[in-house]
């Protein structure tokens, strides 16, 4: 099993999306082995396991079940785990890009724009300096050639030594003028047609500024006139050579001579312009190099005109040095950093940044390097990168970014000035470092910050959704056990029912086969041929076979009730009837077992109530019975009292020990007081307590709750000594509670238990229900003459209570002592003083009873008080009858008293015998009989008369006599007590005789009739069980003149019912269906209107003069009653019956309908009288029961009479 | 045959019906019902019976062999004859009766088919049973004596 659900979770983990084809089938091969290395294990634990009980089996299963459904949960929770966690990560993701992106570009754009600007600006200074100093070189020489030919023009055409030299001198005077203007200028040059060269020129290294001239001597004045100028220019240039040059070192700023002039070789210190250098008569610009100077030199050379503008004259020509740009590059790249450089269209190298040579040393001199031949660096890098990707065809702007040079990267730009004769390049190279470096690591560190923070987020989350899930998954996990577990319960109860169901239908099968032996058992008994030794076997046969009968229906009753199908019928019923016969009943068992039944009924309680009484009988069955079985010695009192609904509050508060449980009972019926003191004609709720109180053994207080559950007994040896099942007090549980009520073990003084249980039942709308004689007025003295003291007391209180006078006595000698202080009145003095142990309080009766006037006595006399072991109750008897003329004897016998005693007491004229125990209801039937003997006889003591009176009070109707004594046991499932309805009017006089034994019966020699007298309930039982067996005399005819319509459609059913109702003298018309049913009640009702049919039925019913009665009321209706099957062809009894009530509506008619259905539930009780028929009788007909529900059915005045006659 | 003898027969016959659950006290309560006024009277209504069950048992059966079992059809038909054999006394009829109907209500036919089995063979078994037990009363009465079922029920 463990290793089952090891190799599933094994199997279910989840493959994460990552995880390859190749992981899983590892995974897989993992498992096989697992599960390898498990089976042994498993099937070692299997072995055992198999030998356990099928329910075990089931269990694991249903585990092994569970498991695997939790196993299944797992892995959803973990593949939703997995989900929320890759969104969480792809969102996070995305956010981190986003924001890193936007950051970025932005940045990168602003920057780059900036940068742009700045590299722009960066190139366009130096390219601005190169333009100005082009600029201004361009504007002395201009300004120099302007100046040149003024003053050539001035001295046109020198003809004398001295006038040449005045011109040149005037020349050179003009020529310093500019040139010391113009500090930025290396050099002006002037070079004559005739060869003669003037030239200023300021070394930057020595910071002097020198003439220097050639000599003048080998010039001639006239010059070659302009016509061949290629001639004098190459001749000029030549001949310069040869010419004698001189250096004369000047004071630069006043320009006086400084010292001798130095010979120096031509051409040494600079370059002289030439005629060469303007060829076209234009402006020629060309980068040259000096011996003395390491940056190079741009020279501008202009020619100069005379006045006739056509020949040139001299050539101007005007250096500066390019060093002032590379200064200011270098200042510039001194803050910005990278490097400049400018370039001429060739790539020679004209100004850089850096320091470095621009010029390289060759045999020939300084020449212009190339920028590819760079010392420096990242020049030579830059200009090769250009030469290698642009190549010759260089465009105008080049502006390249992220150029890798070396391990940096640059940004190039390129720019490309386009002067005339001298285009420029400048090119602006800056690390790229310069101006991203801030930004790129800028950017890295905050992608770093974001993927970390991102991932911080990420592991966050998993963990939050781990933990998250991780409840849900433990919620699954509960959930998971609790369906099992409601499962395991659901199947629990299921089999709870089963064995319910088992047991009910065990016990109805089992009901069957006793019925049959009861039947038997019973004809045997009536067989005349049994020896007596047999008789009494077969007796107890029958008697142990009505017990198992009544534990089977025990175990019926309880599976009814727990299935919840009882229904409890509302009827109404005489309580006091139902409890008193229950006390007769056990009080037989008591006798025998030495205990006192006693029943304690307060004066206040309703006669009549309404509720179920069988089940009301049963619930004190079962107590009373339960109590008998543990109570050996003592008393089991049955109290009852009524809670009067004024009184219930004070009753509440004063019974502490009630009051909790009982609480919101109390609320109920407190709401309940106001509506029910406004209408008291209503049928109102009464609480009615109940105590069963006993002197046994008692119970644990910890099994005071559980004796009430099923199959419980407080102490499980008693089975062993008791017997039992346990299923009594389960039974009165549920009944009680289904009554409303409660039941409760209770704290008791002394010895026993007490149990206490309320019912709320509802009292019919009578209102002289409690008709309490008063007996005070007829000045009756009572002496009680009993053993037992509990009920002696009992008795004695309430006697007191209601007035009269009593006296008790608990043995003979105490009885005679009395008897003679009562009665004779001689000698009363005498005896007072000598019985000293005669107690103050039995005196002080005695000396009230003596005020009493004309006191009537009636002593009630326990036969156990004689002694009847010998023969001295003879003596004994004679002793009292002495006093038989003064007082009234009453008996009280024993059910097992014999023969001869009664027959004696009889022959002494005792007529007043009644059967233990005494109680309430009884004692008042003895005061009544003394109280109408003594009216009647006025004092006389007539035996006969008294006999006949007895005889004539004794009269016992069949119907009560069953309805009076039902016990626990009732026949069948489905029996109903329909007869129980019992007519107030009819009730009181009829009950409370049937208490005094029939003195005519118990002459009777038969045996059946000794068997009624000896045990009444015992024949009761018979007469419940077999009721339709046994047929008395008096039921045979006990319908004469009812007509009946029966609708039945089963022809057995028809014929079998007919013959039955004819029997008894009934008139039966049958029909087939619903349908004929209504059909003929509305024909016979039409005919019932014609007054010759009237006439014609009342004639034949003149026989009866109960009939006639009868008739006259009921003239109206064709039958008095209709029998109707449920179901039948064409309609069906419902049906039928609904019709005839439609047609009763608007008359005053109300036809009984009974229901005749094969259905034994409740539900379908309800359903016949839903549909509106009166009674309910189950199949197959119980012929008893149907008499008496046909007899309290029609009119009650039908009752009377037939039972008067 | 001597008619004690006969009579002490009817009487063990009878009760070995009961004990044998086949009949039950109802049919005592029928024999009470006959009298002088009614001398066969429970022999009508077994006959009645008899004729009703056959036809009840007929319609049943042509009822279960249709395709389609109408239960509703059904139903009435053991519910009648439930009825009837409960009137009777035919308690073992009663019985599969009661195990017939609630098939019915489950509409398991296979089970209806069993129960009609079960029905037709305890309602043979009583018919059969009550056939043999009039056959000796009608003896006791041809050869004039009393018939000891009216002593039966008291």
């Amino acid at each position: 099993m463990r290793g089952d659900s090891f190799s599933m979770s094994i199997e279910n983990i989840p493959d994460s999306p990552m995880v390859s084809r190749k992981k899983k089938m590892k995974i897989r091969k993992v498992f096989d082995k697992m599960t390898q290395w498990v089976t042994p294990w498993r099937s070692n634990l299997e072995s055992p396991r198999e030998m356990m009980i099928l329910r075990g089996d089931v269990e694991q299963d249903e585990f092994q079940y569970a498991s695997s459904h939790c196993l299944s949960s797992y892995y959803s929770v973990f593949v939703v785990r997995l989900a929320i966690m890759v969104m969480l990560a792809i969102l996070i993701g995305l956010l981190t890009v986003l924001t890193w992106h936007f950051t970025r570009i932005y940045t990168k754009q602003s920057l780059k724009t900036l940068a742009y600007g700045l590299r722009y600006e960066l190139l366009q200074r130096p390219v601005l300096r190169m333009w100005s100093v082009v600029n201004t070189t361009s504007e002395l020489t201009t300004a120099q050639v302007k100046l040149s030919e003024y003053v050539i023009k001035k001295s046109d055409k020198p003809t004398t030594q001295e006038e040449l030299v005045e011109m040149y001198q005037a020349m050179k005077d003009v020529t310093w003028a500019l040139f010391a203007s113009a500090k930025a200028l290396n050099a002006i040059t002037i070079n004559y047609r005739n060869g003669f060269v003037q030239a200023f020129h300021r070394d930057p290294a020595s910071s002097s500024t020198f003439y220097i001239f050639s000599d003048l001597k080998n010039y001639s004045i006239n010059g070659i006139g302009p016509e061949d100028v290629s001639g004098w220019n190459n001749q000029s240039i030549h001949g310069n050579m040869s010419a004698i040059w001189y250096q004369q070192q000047l004071d630069p700023v006043t320009g006086e001579k400084l010292g001798k002039p130095l010979k120096i070789p031509p051409d040494d210190l600079i370059n002289i312009a030439g005629i060469s250098q303007v060829p076209d008569g234009e402006a020629s610009w060309h980068v040259t190099v000096s011996k003395y100077m390491d940056s190079p030199l741009l020279s501008a050379a202009l020619p100069v005109f005379d006045a006739s503008n056509k020949s040139i004259v001299a050539v101007v020509g005007v250096t500066t040095a390019l060093y002032s740009v590379g200064q200011l590059m270098r200042d510039l790249v001194d803050v910005h950093g990278g490097h400049i450089y400018l370039t001429s269209q060739e790539g020679y190298l004209l100004a850089t940044s850096t320091n470095g040579p621009l010029l390289k040393n060759t045999t020939n001199g300084p020449k212009l390097m190339k920028a590819i031949d760079s010392e420096e660096w990242v020049i030579r890098a830059g200009a090769q990168w250009l030469e290698k990707t642009y190549g010759s065809k260089r465009p105008q702007e080049v502006h390249a970014e992220n150029v890798k040079l070396g391990n940096q990267r640059y940004y190039i730009d390129s720019f490309y000035l386009n002067l005339k004769r001298l285009p420029i390049v400048s090119v602006v190279i800056i690390p790229r470092k310069f101006i991203m470096g801030k930004v790129d690591e800028r950017a890295f560190k905050t992608l770093i910050i974001l993927i970390s923070a991102s991932v911080c987020i990420f592991f966050i989350g998993c963990v939050c959704i781990l933990i998250l899930t991780n409840g849900v998954s433990k919620e699954m996990k509960l959930r998971a056990e609790l369906i099992r577990q409601l499962d395991a319960r659901r199947r629990a109860e299921a089999s709870s029912n089963y064995k319910s169901q088992f047991l009910a239908n065990m016990s109805h099968e089992l009901r069957t086969p006793m019925a049959a032996v009861i039947g038997l058992l019973d004809i045997l008994i009536s067989d005349d041929c049994l020896s007596n030794e047999q008789y009494a076997t077969v007796t107890q046969i029958r008697k142990c076979s009505t017990a198992l009968l009544r534990l089977l229906n025990n175990i019926l009753d309880l599976s009814k009730v727990e299935s919840g199908k009882l229904v409890l019928e509302e009827a109404e019923f005489d309580l006091g009837r139902e409890l008193e016969g229950l006390v007769d009943m056990f009080s037989v068992q008591c006798i025998n077992h030495n205990v006192e039944t006693v029943l304690d009924l307060s004066d206040d309680m309703p006669a009549l109530v309404r509720g179920d009484s069988a089940r009301l009988v049963q619930i004190f069955a079962n107590l009373i019975s339960n109590s008998i079985k543990f109570t050996t010695t003592g008393h089991i009192i049955l109290r009852g009292w009524c809670e009067n609904i004024n009184s219930l509050h004070d009753e509440m508060s004063l019974t502490v020990d009630r009051k909790k449980p009982w609480a919101p009972m109390k609320t109920k019926l407190v709401q309940h007081r106001n509506h029910l003191q406004k209408s008291c004609k209503n049928a109102n709720k009464m609480v009615l307590w109940f105590e069963v109180d006993d002197t046994g053994c008692g119970i644990d207080p910890s099994k005071w709750d559980s004796v009430f559950e099923s199959f419980e007994q407080a102490d499980p040896s008693t089975t062993r000594t008791h017997g039992g099942t346990g299923l009594g007090l389960c039974i009165v549980r549920n009944l009680v509670n289904k009554m409303g009520g409660e039941i409760k073990v209770v704290q008791k003084n002394g010895v026993g238990t007490l149990m206490r249980l309320y019912l709320i039942l509802s009292t019919p709308e009578t209102a002289d229900q409690n008709i309490q004689p008063d007996f005070s007025k007829y000045g009756l003295v009572v002496l009680l003459s009993m053993y037992g003291s509990t009920a002696r007391m009992i008795t004695s209180k309430w006697l007191r209570k209601h007035g009269i006078a009593t006296v008790e006595a608990s043995d003979w000698n105490e009885l005679t002592q009395i008897i003679r202080d009562l009665l004779e009145m001689g000698s009363r003095d005498n005896s007072f003083d000598s019985q000293n142990n005669i107690a103050d309080s039995l005196r002080a009766e005695l000396s009230n009873i003596e005020e009493i006037k004309n006191p009537v006595f009636v002593i009630v006399v326990d036969i156990g008080v004689l002694d009847l072991t010998t023969d001295i109750w003879k003596e004994q008897l004679n002793y009292l009858d002495r006093f038989s003329i003064k007082a009234k004897f009453a008996w009280l016998l024993k059910h097992d008293t014999s023969n001869t005693v009664k027959t004696e007491l009889r022959r002494k004229g005792h007529v007043m015998m009644v059967n233990k125990p005494l109680y309430k209801a009884k004692m008042i039937q003895i005061l009544e009989a003394v109280i109408k003997n003594r009216k009647r006889c006025n004092g006389l003591r007539n035996r006969g008369n008294g006999s006949d009176e007895s005889h004539d009070c004794l009269e016992i109707d069949p119907t009560q006599f069953d309805t009076c004594s039902s016990d626990d046991s009732s026949e069948t499932s489905g029996e109903k007590h329909i007869d129980k309805p019992v007519q107030p009017s009819t009730l009181h006089s009829p009950v409370l005789k049937n208490y005094l034994i029939d003195a005519t019966n118990s002459n009777d020699d038969s045996r059946s009739a000794s068997m009624t007298q000896k045990n009444p309930e015992e024949e009761d039982w018979k007469d419940r069980l077999y009721s339709g067996i046994v047929l008395d005399g008096k039921n045979l005819k006990s319908l004469e003149g009812i007509r009946i319509l029966l609708a039945e459609d089963t022809p057995v059913l028809q014929r079998v019912a007919t013959i039955m109702l004819e029997k008894m003298g009934a008139t039966v018309t049958a029909v087939w269906d619903g349908q004929q049913a209504v059909d003929s009640l509305n024909y016979k009702s039409i005919n019932a209107q014609d007054p010759t049919e009237e006439h014609k039925s009342s004639e034949e019913e003149t026989a009866n003069n109960s009939i006639k009665s009868q008739s006259s009321l009921r003239n109206s209706s064709p039958y008095d009653l209709i029998l109707m099957d449920c179901q039948m062809p064409k309609m069906d009894g419902y049906e039928a019956t609904k019709a005839i009530r439609r047609a009763e509506i608007g008359t005053e008619l109300h036809i009984p309908i009974v229901a005749l259905t094969a259905h034994a539930m409740s539900s379908d009780e309800a359903k016949c009288l839903e549909v509106g028929m009166d009674a309910y009788l189950t199949k197959p007909i119980d012929r008893k029961l149907m008499v008496s529900t046909i007899l309290s059915l029609t009119k009650p005045s039908i009752f009377q009479t037939s039972l008067s006659a | 045959m001597d008619l004690v003898q006969m009579q002490k027969s009817l009487q063990d016959y009878t009760k070995s019906l009961f004990l044998e659950g086949i009949l039950d006290s109802q049919f005592l309560q029928l024999q009470q019902l006959q009298d002088e006024s009614n001398p066969d009277f429970v022999s009508q209504v077994v006959t009645l019976f008899f004729q009703d069950s056959d036809r009840i048992l007929n319609d049943l059966s042509l009822s279960l062999d249709q395709q389609v079992v109408d239960f509703k059809k059904v139903d009435p038909h053991v519910h009648q004859l439930k009825g009837s054999s409960s009137s009777i006394g035919a308690q073992r009829v009663k019985n599969a009766c009661v195990v017939f109907r609630s098939f019915c209500e489950q509409q398991n036919v296979e089970a209806c088919h069993r129960c009609l089995q079960q029905v037709k063979q305890e309602y043979y078994l009583v018919k059969n049973r009550l056939e043999t037990l009039f056959k000796l009363e009608q003896q006791i009465v041809a050869s004039g004596g009393m018939i000891p079922a009216v002593e039966l029920g008291f």
